[in-house]
């Protein structure tokens, strides 16, 4: 009998399902359902299961905050974050802090040589607002300029290496010195004060550096103290930098001293000219510094005052930021640890490049091997955590997470990856926009060659089209950069059409072809490669579709593009400059801290200043002033390309990054940087996205046991109040006990007399019972299923759907609890006839019939009474108080277990739904963190 | 360009109806936000249709540098809205009335600021006598920055009766325009103009190509038959024909009611995807007298009447055999050994007889699962909503219906230790029939033991001859006790069959009656209500 038992019982079907334990056999009292006891117990097992995942939850909270824990553990920690994260802004803090310090600008250089080229970068950047009333803004050469103004401060020393330094600069036509240089001398000119700030302003160089006009002239004075003023702190305040965050009044002044720049009226290319005599003497000083590489960054400016500092002049005439780099090397482990110091620098993101670039100070162009492997074993980690995330459930923002996932893969494979194992490959400049925006066409006159479909039809470019020198071109057909995507000589869709927009030229070809231009999954994956001595080496040129088109495939491949950039060439129109999606990409490239060149093309000459104006004043707004910018004027477009006048200085531009490899390398490593600085945001919030995914899953499993539960202890309560004692089964039994059959089934022991049929009476008596308990338990079920569905459907939209076809138990639920009653019946009155035998006095004298006692039996167990009325005496004279109570704990449990296995049956169905949906895998969500942080420890 | 005919539908006013029906009917079965949509155009074609029928509002849409308002001027022919260079130029709305009078209220209803409205009196310039009636409107545009925090233009589309979307060569394809605006214009052929403004820009050939890629666009859009009017404000062209397009509306004042027409389309489709018309309306709309008799058989099988009835019966006959039987047997059985007398359970017995005192009671399992299965078999091919809803319905009195059935039946319940008068009637018989037997057995012995001992007056006793005929008199009295006995018992069964018959259709009727107001009803109420969304429904899509 017990191993009856044993088998009967339990086995809760599911290692996933939620089991109901049995009751434990506690049983003094024969009405054995004790419900309240039991129950409580037997949910325990399962609670311990459903709290385990809880804990998860609450981790990756805190792990949110900080973004990127620094330490595994930490991820509660928030200092870390708050230190990489304070980075970024630093530059704004001290720029404010430094007007405070005001020293003068003469003392402050001498400082500066540390700190003072952080400041002028953030003071650069700040200017960039202001500068909206000058129309200056776009002169490439500003860059130059700035890195030179930085140096002044240790400019004295260095002016000699400066030209040194420059070297790769000078090749480039006097243009690019020139402009970097206009707007220093131009300081130069007014009160020795207000060169100091332009000088702050040349650092973030792409900014308006250059846009500095007369009108503003008036207020450099004033502008040049605060700058003067910031770099001072700037050392001291290091520290504090990163809390600050003033940074939005400090802005205005210098603004205020980009103004002074604009002394130097619109520094077109013409100004360049011009200047670059009187800026030498300027970007002498930023030779020193390595002036160079800070004019390409803003933020390297930082580095160079380290440099200055520790470095001195020996590194001068390596790249700035390498140098900055070996000062770093220390702290390098501890990046954010080092302290405010090292955190300012590597605000732009060389941070993490940097210690290691200490490694390499003569020529730091490539990344110091062991930090490549480092780098690439953590970023091989992270890219394996990354792969192996699913996310199954159709939550809202799934969606985008799922995206984030296959953005993240795609840039690891394409861009970081192949960027950290070789960072001296030519730098890869995206140019996107919107559609329309001119993009093909400027790529096209930059190469001097049809290179790219322009036309009139929107959108034009489906499959992406790389530039570059014939030199570079085995590096970009064979190298792993954009690696997945597929080499061509040709768009798919067919020749490239030439199409003249403003000279109408072949038109009918471009309607032949014109199927092929928006071609859905064209150009997905796809890379067309074309190599023209035009361009200089060095620099690749890609130009990518739209990202506002109506054809949304174009968006993934610009943004996919984007991603593997080490440059953005931002185009967009005088008609477009205000559209969303354009400054919804910009905000992109700034959180990213992509470096970035905006060009602003088909201004009507008459409309130039209005638009520029405008247009600057918006990226001021938007904290984006200190961009490099181009404009091109609405002109003729011929055979697909702009007149060579127009793209001037973007040639240029492009240029001074092919010859300054210094500064590219910087701009490369800035980018890259500052991917991997956005990996700090990107891998917690997929592995958040991931756990919420886990967490909704639990929670859906924990409505299914509730729901389960809440019927089992219904039944139990059924049970106990006696409940089931209604309806057929009370007439049964009363039937039975007035007919006298329960009379008959007592017997005084008489030989022969023992097998008896059983009468009709008891067998619907007995089937009456089954139906009974039959129609509680499938009442139970409906119930829970219904609660389930509801739940669910509560819970979440998906919820909702997941339990479309659930909301009722299964088909053949009420057949398998019937044969579960039956059986459990028969196992019941086998119990009775082997362990009933007690009571010997009793025995000697009466016989009974063990089916018409299994059913007084059920009776006594259900009839709610503790241990009163007729069944309860009958049995309990029968058989004795000790047999009495073990058969009825065998038999509750027995019952339990069988509605159990049914009702985890019915569970299985939910938990299978939930599996169908996918299963995430919560411990993906840990090793992502633990990535993030290895990526953060291997920086 | 705009010859768009629209087939004749039936009256607007019948389907605003319908939709009103819908959306009251809708509630909490229908999605909220498809809810406030549909209220929110019940609104508008409300207060459209109050305001002045003579006015036809005709607004410029577009991306920001289009030249929606270089073209309101050109069609104004005023400089009445500012153009320029900057992006975005026109943050408020502009309205120019070509007859002012009572236009007012609908500018009102528009929300265009009254510094914003200018009017073109017609009769001054002859050759805009066609465009009497027109309220032109210059919106700002939808998809600059300026514009996520701005929705004027988005309301005002709605508003327009027709919608001149402006286009120019370099953004006629922005996902702007389309994915939020053109994706939903199926249906609205009639009331809306694509105009490819700044056709200037382009060489013939090329303003050829590009409309014919426009064109395509559009079409993959779901726009059936666009009308595409190439404009350019700088050399005039297209100006008037736009114009004669927009006066071709103007004239024929249906273009409000079009545009209503097409919205509400528009938002029954959606409606349809939502819960589509289908089979629904072949779905019950009542319970039928089937399904009233299964619910009535599974309650009563919740109530046990069959098991009743049995009980009845049986425990009748058993009983009886103590009343009507013949008695002898029964004294014989008591001097069998009685099983609980040997277990000290005397009193058992007792109780054992009260049980059957016992009353008619339903189990509440059963119930649930008897209004369960009703509901299931109603709603199994509804909307998963409706039939959520028709399951509440059903189940919306369950906890006091088994309460309610328990007390009904329990006064029609018989009493199953009743004793019926006739059985006293029989009992006494059979003790006569005894006393007979008795007195037999008394002359029997007199006659064989004392014959001659006996008082005169009792000779008759003593007498031998008689002893047989007291002989057989015994016997008979015997065997009419037996067969008075099994008669009775007889009558006994056939009683209790017809008093279970008479009782099983009174529980039934009960039964019934109970579920009736406990169960069909509220169920019915909500199959009408499901009938009456969907034949709303069905006369919105007619």
């Amino acid at each position: 009998m017990n191993t009856a038992m044993d088998d009967g019982q339990p086995e809760s079907p599911g290692e996933q399902t939620l089991s109901f334990p049995p009751v434990r056999d506690d049983d003094d009292t024969f009405d054995a359902f004790t419900p309240a006891g039991d129950t409580r117990k037997s949910p325990q097992p399962h609670t311990p299961k459903q709290r385990a995942p809880e804990p998860r939850p609450s981790e990756p909270r805190a792990s949110e905050e900080p973004r990127a824990a620094e330490e595994p553990r930490a991820f509660g920690e928030p200092r870390a974050f708050g230190e990489s994260g304070a980075a970024e802004e630093p530059r704004v803090s001290e720029a404010s802090g430094a007007p405070g310090d005001g020293r003068a600008p003469e003392e402050a250089r001498e400082p500066l040589p540390k700190r003072s080229g952080t400041r002028p970068g953030r003071v650069a950047r700040d200017n960039p607002g202001e500068p909206a009333d000058h129309l200056d803004f776009f002169t490439p050469r500003t860059p130059v300029t700035p890195p030179t103004s930085r140096p002044e401060p240790k400019a004295p020393a260095p002016t000699g290496p400066a030209p040194a330094a420059t070297p790769a600069a000078v090749p480039a036509p006097t243009d690019a010195p020139a402009p970097a240089d206009a707007p220093l001398s131009t300081d130069a000119p007014g009160p020795a004060v207000v060169a100091a700030p332009t000088a702050t302003g040349g650092p973030s160089l792409f900014t308006k550096p250059a846009s500095p006009s007369a009108p503003l002239t008036d207020e450099p004075p004033a502008d040049p103290e605060p700058p003067a003023d910031p770099e001072p702190p700037a050392d001291q305040e290091q520290p504090p930098a990163f809390g600050d965050e003033t940074p939005s009044d400090t802005e205005q002044p210098a603004t205020a001293a980009t103004d002074a720049g604009e002394t130097e009226p619109e520094l077109t290319s013409d100004a360049p000219a011009a200047d670059p005599s009187p800026a030498d003497p300027s970007p002498a000083d930023p030779p020193t510094d390595e002036p160079e590489p800070r004019a390409e960054a803003g933020d390297p400016d930082e580095t160079p005052q380290e440099k200055p500092a520790s470095a001195t002049p020996a590194d001068e005439s390596t790249p700035d930021g390498e140098s900055t780099l070996d000062e770093d090397p220390p702290p390098a482990d501890t990046d954010t640890d080092t302290g405010a110091e090292t955190n300012t620098d590597t605000e732009t993101g060389t941070g993490a490049a940097s210690p290691q670039d200490g490694g390499d100070p003569p020529r730091a162009e490539a990344l110091p091997p062991e930090l490549v492997e480092a780098l690439t074993t953590a970023l091989d980690q992270l890219r394996e955590s990354v792969a192996d995330v699913r996310l199954g459930l159709d939550l809202p923002g799934v969606k985008e997470a799922r995206q984030a996932r296959l953005d993240l893969l795609a840039q690891l494979d394409d861009y970081v990856l192949p960027r950290v194992r070789t960072s001296t490959a030519p730098a890869l400049i995206v140019v996107a926009g919107s559609t329309g925006a001119g993009k093909s066409t400027l790529v096209n006159s930059l190469a001097e060659r049809n290179v790219s479909r322009t036309g009139i039809r929107r959108p034009t470019t489906g499959t992406p089209v790389l530039v570059c020198h014939p030199d570079d071109r085995e590096w970009f057909a064979e190298g792993e950069l954009l690696g997945t995507l597929q080499r061509l000589d040709q768009p798919t869709p067919g020749p490239i059409v030439p199409t003249g927009a403003g000279a109408g030229a072949g038109i009918g070809a471009g309607i032949g072809a014109g199927a092929g231009t928006g071609g859905p999954g064209t150009g997905m994956n796809g890379l067309v490669l074309v190599s023209t001595e035009k361009l200089p080496q060095g620099v690749a040129l890609l130009d990518t579709p739209d990202i506002d088109s109506v054809v949304e495939e174009h968006h993934e491949i610009a943004h996919r593009m984007l991603d593997a950039a080490d440059l953005w060439i931002f185009v967009t129109t005088a008609a477009r400059y205000a559209d969303a999606p354009a400054w919804s990409l910009l905000k992109l490239a700034k959180e990213r801290g992509a470096r970035l060149a905006i060009v602003l093309s088909r201004v009507q000459r008459k409309s130039v200043d209005v638009v520029l104006k405008h247009f600057v004043r918006m990226l001021t707004e938007y904290g984006m002033g200190e961009i490099d910018r181009f404009v091109i004027h609405e002109s003729t477009v011929t055979d697909g390309r702009l007149p060579d006048s127009e793209v001037t200085d973007l040639r240029l531009w492009l240029a001074e990054l092919s010859v300054d490899e210094e500064r590219r390398a910087q701009a490369v490593r800035e980018t890259l940087n500052g991917v991997l600085n956005s990996f700090r945001i990107r891998v917690p919030a997929l592995a958040k996205h991931l756990e919420a995914q886990v967490a909704f899953r639990a929670e859906l499993r924990k409505d299914v046991e509730a729901a389960f539960f809440g019927a089992l202890s219904d039944i139990d309560k059924a049970a106990k109040s006696g409940s089931l004692l209604h309806g057929e089964v009370l007439a049964r039994w009363q039937e039975f006990a007035g007919s006298g059959d329960l009379m008959r089934s007592l017997q005084l022991r008489r030989r022969g007399r023992s097998a008896r049929q059983a009468p009709e009476r008891v067998i619907a008596f007995k089937a009456a019972i089954r139906a009974g308990l039959e129609s509680v338990i499938v009442a139970a079920a409906n119930r829970a299923t219904e609660e389930v569905v509801a739940r669910w459907r509560h819970r979440a939209e998906l919820g909702g759907k997941l339990g479309e076809r659930l909301d009722r138990p299964s088909d053949d639920f009420v057949r398998n609890a019937g044969r579960a009653i039956a059986s459990w019946q028969d196992h019941l009155s086998e119990l009775v006839r082997t362990e009933g035998v007690a009571k010997r006095s009793v025995s000697k004298v009466v016989s009974f019939d063990p089916d018409s006692l299994s059913l007084i039996f059920t009776v006594a167990m259900f009839s709610g009474a503790n241990g009163e009325g007729v069944p309860h005496r009958l049995v309990n004279a029968l058989l004795g108080a000790e047999s009495l109570r073990g058969i009825g704990a065998k038999a509750l449990s027995d019952l339990r277990a069988r509605i159990s296995m049914l009702f985890d049956e019915e569970a299985m169905r939910y938990v299978q739904a939930l599996d169908s949906a996918g299963v995430p895998d919560e411990s993906v969500a840990t090793r992502l963190y633990q990535a993030a942080y290895n990526l953060e420890v291997a920086r | 360009m705009t010859t768009t005919t629209t087939t004749p539908r039936p009256g607007l006013a019948s389907r605003l109806t319908a939709l009103t029906k819908v959306v009251e009917l809708g509630q909490g079965r229908l999605d909220q936000k498809l809810l406030d949509d549909a209220t929110a155009l019940l609104q508008r074609a409300g207060e459209r249709l109050k305001l002045s029928p003579d006015h036809t509002v005709v607004a410029l849409a577009g991306g920001t540098g289009s030249g929606k308002s270089s073209l309101f001027n050109a069609i104004s022919g005023l400089e009445l809205s500012p153009t320029g260079v900057r992006r975005p130029t026109t943050g408020r709305t502009h309205a120019c009335v070509w007859g002012l009078e009572g236009s007012a209220p609908l500018l009102d209803w528009l929300r265009v600021q009254s510094r914003h409205r200018f009017s073109r009196v017609s009769a001054l310039d002859k050759g805009d006598t066609q465009l009497n009636g027109l309220i032109l409107l210059d919106l700002p545009d939808h998809d600059s920055i300026r514009a996520l925090a701005d929705t004027e233009a988005d309301r005002l589309i709605g508003q327009a009766d027709l919608v001149v979307w402006v286009l120019d060569p370099q953004k006629y394809a922005d996902a702007s325009t389309h994915r939020r605006y053109v994706t939903e214009l199926a249906g609205h052929d009639a009331v809306t103009v694509f105009a490819l403004n700044q056709a200037d820009k382009l060489a013939t050939e090329e303003l050829a190509e590009l409309l014919i890629d426009l064109n395509d666009l559009l079409r993959r859009e779901g726009v059936e038959h666009p009308s595409v009017v190439p404009t350019s404000p700088v050399t005039g062209r297209g100006i008037e024909s736009l114009k004669s397009v927009i006066a071709t509306a103007v004239a024929r004042r249906r273009a409000a009611i079009q545009k209503l027409e097409a919205d509400l389309h528009r938002l029954e489709q959606r409606i349809a995807e939502v819960m589509p018309l289908g089979e629904a309306l072949s779905a019950p709309s009542a319970v039928d007298e089937a399904r009233r008799m299964g619910l009535t058989d599974a309650l009563c099988d919740a109530v046990g009447v069959p098991a009743v009835g049995d009980a009845l019966e049986n425990v009748y006959a058993e009983r009886s055999a103590r009343w009507v039987g013949w008695p002898y047997p029964r004294w014989a059985g008591r001097f069998r050994a009685d099983p609980l007398k040997s277990l000290r359970l005397d009193d058992v017995r007792q109780e054992i007889r009260g049980i059957t005192t016992g009353s008619v009671s339903a189990q509440s399992a059963e119930v649930a699962n008897a209004v369960h299965a009703l509901a299931d078999g109603l709603s199994m091919s509804m909307h998963p909503v409706w039939r959520t809803a028709v399951h509440r319905a059903a189940r919306s009195k369950a906890k006091q219906l088994p309460k309610a059935l328990t007390e009904d039946l329990a006064e029609v319940a018989p009493r199953l230790d009743r004793v019926p008068g006739w059985w006293w009637a029989l009992k006494v018989w059979q003790y006569v029939l005894v006393a007979m037997f008795l007195a037999g057995v008394v002359w029997l012995a007199a006659g064989l033991l004392v014959p001659g001992s006996l008082p005169p007056s009792l000779e008759l006793l003593g007498d031998s001859a008689t002893l047989p005929w007291v002989g057989l008199m015994m016997a008979s009295v015997l065997g009419l006790g037996a067969l008075s006995g099994i008669a009775s018992r007889n009558f006994v069964e056939l009683g209790a069959s017809r008093e279970r018959e008479r009782l099983e259709r009174e529980m039934r009727r009960r039964v019934a009656a109970v579920s009736a107001t406990m169960v069909v009803e509220p169920v019915e109420r909500e199959l009408t209500r499901h009938h009456a969304f969907y034949t709303a429904l069905r006369d919105l899509s007619s």
